[in-house]
């Protein structure tokens, strides 16, 4: 075999077990690779790889507490350090399907199966680096950000038969998309379908035909990927953005549902369902991978603060319409928002934050006293804080004096906000979360918009169509009762129909928040009574249905 | 915990539900692999650290190891098996060298061979290419090679060759050959004989994978006969 460098080479044991790791050791200087250092942990792994660069990291991916195999090579691949593109085997205990499975976008260049001999990982080993070898120049191109160049030498490997051709096939389809030459890629992929029905040329093609906008042509290579394969999760995430793209929340959620489904332990998939959920107005959805989302960031690099964040207002949001389902939340909600500081870093605005939404979670358990000194010491915190960037947390504290009971103290900061960005368009669409009636042009246009489009649905007798226009509303102005109402009227002759539970259980939510923010004196209480009405003599009329 | 059982327990009280016998067993082979991992380490470690000091403790430590990566090849397939049941079984089939899967499986087993004074030849085109899913097939060219290792005398050979639009991986060896009741007939029909000693899981196993790789040509099927170029059986595995 040719000479592939052993002695050059540096690598990196990453294994919980010290036995593990002498083994392994031993193995790599048998075959007279010319350095190994070793780490326990993956934390420990990630201090060596920003210390210097490394050629090649075995990393075994249970490692115990503490990071696992696959997010030290998330953050290797996906943060800024010496070991970037380092040779990184993963090795497991278990069949890599497993792990594939579970993963997102970053895959190992190779996995190995435990017990590893010395003979296997001479084979793998030599394997990889030939393939470094051949593919070096393409590399170098695409590291010096030298697209063109790396087209040409991927061209001239293909051409003289490389042995490494399909890799290259594959990177070629990549770097055509990259750059925009969409016909270039699908020619790419066409050729490979030609051949063989292979399913990174079948994904290949989606990527062509969402670039050129052809989303019905995308939506064809998806189904018959998934009807072949199920289980392809780099489908589901194209057939995501595919209904990003189309604006239909509500199959967004569905895929990204079925999605999480089949692989609970994508963090970046929880985080998606989490929000397209909380769009929806889908609390319970929403709180739940939303919480699963703040536990698998415990040790990922992918964690976000806001997440955290959203996880407490979806908790809070929920309780307001199903105090039941929240319960089980509220305490996990709690702590979460607590290391809020400890877990992104201390900021006085953080501070505030996270005693706000405490102090709204403090309600929900049912602890008034803590609630209020949660609030007291947010109040202090915050002082007399007039920055711009601090609106968010001035939002917060309206809802929090709101549920706590202050109204008069809410209403005043309110009006005062209100007062001092009356002429800031940007501003007011952020308050008008707070406000029956929208004050920024937008949302203003925006309800008139809805309004038109759902009672032309519902007079048309469109009842599914009709609250589904003023549901897309509810999100961005939850205290609008006017369409509330609309909404609820939609749902409540949706039920006339067919008794159908879901719908039954979002009619409750929606008038139990309504009870919550509606006053005697509000001009549309008439109506909310009425339709109170009509909606209790259904349900009895169902229930007596049913007995007899 | 892995990700691809399906959890189904959650948020269900376990008084009310039925035993999902087969779930029940997955999750507890998946135990029993990662157990058997640590013992399979462990023995590597013990035998460094006091290698054998004659030709009889060196037969223990290698029957050791036999026996241990023979149990880990069964559970591995359990697992296959019961995900292709479920139908969580992913199958990724890609352009591969036939000569790495199949040198990969040869070196995996390189210290059985070796206690066993086993001489493999290997017979591939190096630029051999076919399309299919390297980790499956993997598995089943390595329970032929294991299986292939106890009842041969002293030679192996694995060869690999085109034939008639089908890639025919086969495993040949010197020993008795196959008994009568496996030559006679289909493939075992997905049942699995307790009685006889000897499951053939391997066999049902390997029939599930090769139904797995389908194209316009048709689907993967194999072959057992006993004129085999060694004069013992030969098993030849065929893939679209």
């Amino acid at each position: 075999m040719a000479d592939l460098g052993y002695y050059k080479m540096h690598a990196l044991i990453v294994d919980d077990f010290e036995n593990f790791r002498g083994t392994l050791y031993k193995m790599l200087m048998d075959l007279g690779i010319g350095n190994a250092d070793s780490a326990a942990s993956g934390e420990e792994a990630l201090r060596f790889c920003k210390a210097r660069s490394y050629d090649l990291i075995l990393c075994d991916n249970n490692l115990g507490k503490g990071k696992s195999g696959q997010q030290v090579l998330e953050e290797l691949r996906t943060t800024d350090n010496p070991c970037s593109d380092s040779l990184f085997i993963l090795v497991s205990a278990e069949s890599s399907k497993g792990i594939i499975l579970a993963a997102y976008d970053y895959e190992p260049d190779a996995y190995l199966a435990k017990p590893i001999n010395p003979k296997a990982l001479d084979q793998r080993l030599s394997r990889l680096i030939e393939q470094r070898v051949e593919l070096k120049a393409v590399r170098a191109a695409q590291k010096a950000g030298d697209d063109e160049l790396a087209i040409k030498h991927c061209k001239e490997l293909v051409a003289k038969g490389s042995r490494y051709a399909n890799t290259c096939q594959k990177l070629l389809g990549q770097l055509y998309l990259a750059k925009n030459d969409v016909a270039a890629a699908e020619e790419v992929y066409r050729a490979v379908l030609d051949n063989r029905e292979l399913e990174w040329a079948q994904l290949g093609m989606v990527k062509t035909k969402l670039a050129q906008n052809d989303l019905i042509g995308a939506q064809q290579w998806l189904e018959n990927i998934l009807q072949a394969n199920p289980l392809c999760m780099k489908a589901y995430d194209l057939q995501a953005d595919l209904f990003k793209l189309q604006n239909d929340t509500e199959k967004l959620q569905s895929v990204l549902q079925k999605a999480t489904d089949i692989s609970p332990l994508s963090i970046l998939r929880q985080q998606a369902l989490g929000n397209v959920a909380q769009q929806n107005n889908d609390l319970l959805t929403a709180a739940n991978a939303l919480k699963r989302a703040v536990k698998l960031g415990e040790h990922s690099c992918f964690d976000r603060a806001d997440v955290h964040s959203l996880f407490a207002q979806a908790t809070i949001d929920l309780y307001s319409v199903d105090k039941e389902s929240a319960k089980p939340l509220v305490r996990e909600a709690i702590s979460c928002v607590n290391s809020l500081e400890e877990n992104f870093g201390k900021t006085s605005l953080r501070k505030v934050e996270s005693l706000l939404l405490e102090s709204q979670l403090q309600v929900c358990a049912g602890d008034q006293r803590r609630a209020q000194e949660a609030l007291a010491s947010a109040q202090s915190s915050f002082g007399d804080n007039k920055d711009a960037s601090a609106l968010p947390i001035q939002i917060e504290m309206v809802r929090a004096l709101r549920l706590l009971g202050k109204e008069d103290e809410a209403q005043q900061r309110l009006n005062d906000l209100l007062q001092r960005y009356a002429s800031d368009e940007d501003q007011l669409q952020r308050l008008d979360v707070l406000l029956d009636e929208p004050r920024s042009e937008k949302n203003k246009l925006m309800v008139a918009e809805i309004n038109k489009k759902g009672i032309a649905s519902y007079n048309a007798k469109d009842f599914a169509g009709a609250a589904e226009a003023f549901k897309t509303a509810l999100q961005k102005l939850p205290n609008h009762i006017g369409l509330r109402l609309n909404y609820v009227q939609a749902m409540i002759d949706k039920l006339k129909t067919r008794f159908d539970l879901g719908v039954n259980e979002r009619i409750q939510q929606t008038f139990t928040k309504t009870n919550a923010i509606i006053s005697q004196q509000h001009p549309q209480y008439q109506r909310y009574r009425q339709l109170n009405d009509v909606y209790n003599n259904l349900v009895r009329a169902y229930e007596k249905d049913k007995r007899g | 915990m892995n990700p691809s059982i399906k959890q189904k327990s959650d948020n269900t009280e376990y008084g009310n539900v039925p035993i999902d016998f087969s779930f029940v067993l997955a999750s507890s082979v998946h135990d029993m692999k990662n157990s058997l991992g640590m013992l399979l380490n462990t023995l590597s470690a013990m035998m460094e650290n006091s290698p054998p000091r004659d030709a009889d403790q060196a037969r223990f430590f290698s029957t050791l190891e036999y026996e241990a990566a023979r149990i880990n090849g069964e559970l591995v397939q359990l697992l296959s098996l019961y995900r292709m049941d479920e139908q969580t079984m992913m199958v990724v089939i890609d352009e591969h060298h036939t000569i790495d899967i199949i040198e990969e499986q040869v070196a995996r087993n390189d210290s059985l061979l070796k206690s066993r004074h086993i001489e493999i030849q290997v017979d591939c085109d190096i630029d051999l290419i076919w399309y299919f899913d390297h980790e499956l097939v993997g598995g089943v060219l390595n329970n032929l090679i294991v299986n292939c290792a106890r009842y041969c005398r002293k030679q192996l050979l694995v060869s690999a060759t085109e034939e008639s639009g089908f890639l025919c991986i086969s495993v040949a060896d010197d020993g008795q050959g196959y008994p009568d009741n496996m030559l006679l007939g289909p493939l075992p029909q997905g049942s699995v004989s307790f009685g006889s000693g000897n499951t053939r899981l391997g066999l049902l196993f390997a029939r599930k994978v090769l139904e797995l790789h389908k194209s316009k040509k048709g689907q993967g099927y194999m072959t057992i006969a006993n004129d085999g170029p060694l004069g013992g059986g030969i098993l030849k595995l065929y893939l679209p």
